[in-house]
């Protein structure tokens, strides 16, 4: 007998309950559904990084970002080209330095832009930033909304704000027509 | 009008993920079995599931060009099973078992080089001991027949690389055959 026959032989059918198919459809429709919820932004930053892992893991650790792991974009190598982070109701994406034109600061020797981002506890933020080991560019102290607002840099130079939520830099009662 | 190929389906599902749910139940039964030939009924139960939420979460590496995600999934769920070695390392012996009742019963199996007794127990270890990257190619080619073209999208292997580890696969098996076969299965 062959081997390839002989292996045959040993193939044997699994007994399974009525409900196992419905049990695995709910396992998928779960997963499917937390992707329909989150929003769909209109306007999505990208932001470029040389190591878009440490990126990832720094912008939870430091800032409390939050990855939206199915949307990462993963090459057989292992390496990740692209990734989604949520933070509130907003979407960033974390992109390939030197792709699509946009270069890391840490590249390009300088920051071409830097976000704004409004966060409930300003003072417990910047602890937590500090403590993942963050470079604050300037501390939250001053006059007036400074005091509630701080500024740190990324590992790789990207700069942030981070700012309390009731002095979001675009307030609605400063809307004019 | 023609249904949608699995590649049109996972392609609207990028914008409408709920699209997706067509892939489950075009293919869960296929998938639901191979993973209960393999480890077992409970271990497959539990499975499938997991199996359809990696392959939507995963649908973005899906290769459009081909219009089955048959073994685009077959590939998921045998990594998925590495996990589960044991489960089916005893599900393979006692198949085994149940095969050599099976021959002995079947009085046929007295001209048989090897008694059956002896001989799927041996099968069965062999199997066990052939490196991941050939059980696998082997038990989709012999078990789900699938052919050698999707056993290498399965693995995500050249088809020539898949070749070469089924015939590794037969060899060692072949080993076992032989009139003065030591029986004696290299593991490694």
């Amino acid at each position: 007998m062959k081997p390839v026959d002989l292996a045959r032989k040993l193939r044997r059918e699994a007994a399974f309950k009525p409900a196992a198919l419905d049990r695995g459809k709910e396992t998928l429709m779960a997963a499917i559904q937390q992707e329909v919820e989150p929003r769909r932004p209109t306007v999505i930053p990208q932001l470029p990084y040389a190591d878009i892992r440490a990126a990832l893991s720094f912008l939870e650790r430091a800032f409390g970002f939050r990855e939206i792991r199915a949307t990462r974009l993963e090459g057989a190598d292992g390496v990740v080209h692209h990734a989604l982070v949520e933070f509130g109701d907003s979407v960033i994406g974390i992109g390939t330095q030197g792709a699509h034109g946009a270069v890391s600061p840490q590249r390009g020797g300088i920051e071409s832009q830097y976000l704004s981002v409004a966060v409930a506890d300003v003072a417990a933020h910047y602890q937590r930033a500090r403590a993942a080991g963050a470079r604050i560019a300037r501390e939250p102290r001053g006059h007036g909304a400074e005091a509630h607002a701080y500024e740190a840099f990324d590992p790789e130079g990207h700069r942030w704000r981070f700012v309390h939520q009731r002095l979001r830099e675009v307030p609605q009662e400063r809307t004019r027509a | 009008m023609s249904s949608p190929s699995d590649a049109e389906v996972i392609g609207r599902s990028m914008g409408d993920p709920e699209a997706f749910g067509l892939i489950y139940d075009r293919h869960a039964v296929a998938l639901l079995r191979f993973l209960g030939r393999r480890a077992g009924a409970k271990i497959a139960e539990g499975l499938v599931g997991e199996l359809f939420r990696i392959a939507f979460e995963r649908r973005k590496t899906f290769d459009g060009s081909r219009a089955s995600a048959l073994p685009w999934l077959y590939g998921i769920g045998s990594n998925l099973l590495l996990k589960h070695r044991r489960g089916e390392a005893r599900r393979l012996r006692a198949s085994a078992r149940m095969a050599a009742d099976g021959e002995r019963a079947d009085r046929r199996a007295g001209a048989a080089a090897l008694d059956a007794r002896l001989l799927f127990p041996r099968v069965a270890n062999a199997i066990e001991a052939l490196p991941d990257d050939e059980r696998e190619a082997l038990l989709l080619f012999a078990w789900e027949e699938l052919p050698y073209q999707s056993v290498a999208e399965a693995l995500d292997l050249p088809i020539d690389t898949v070749r070469s580890r089924l015939n590794r696969a037969r060899a060692r098996l072949r080993e076992l055959l032989e009139p003065k076969g030591k029986g004696r299965v290299r593991s490694q």
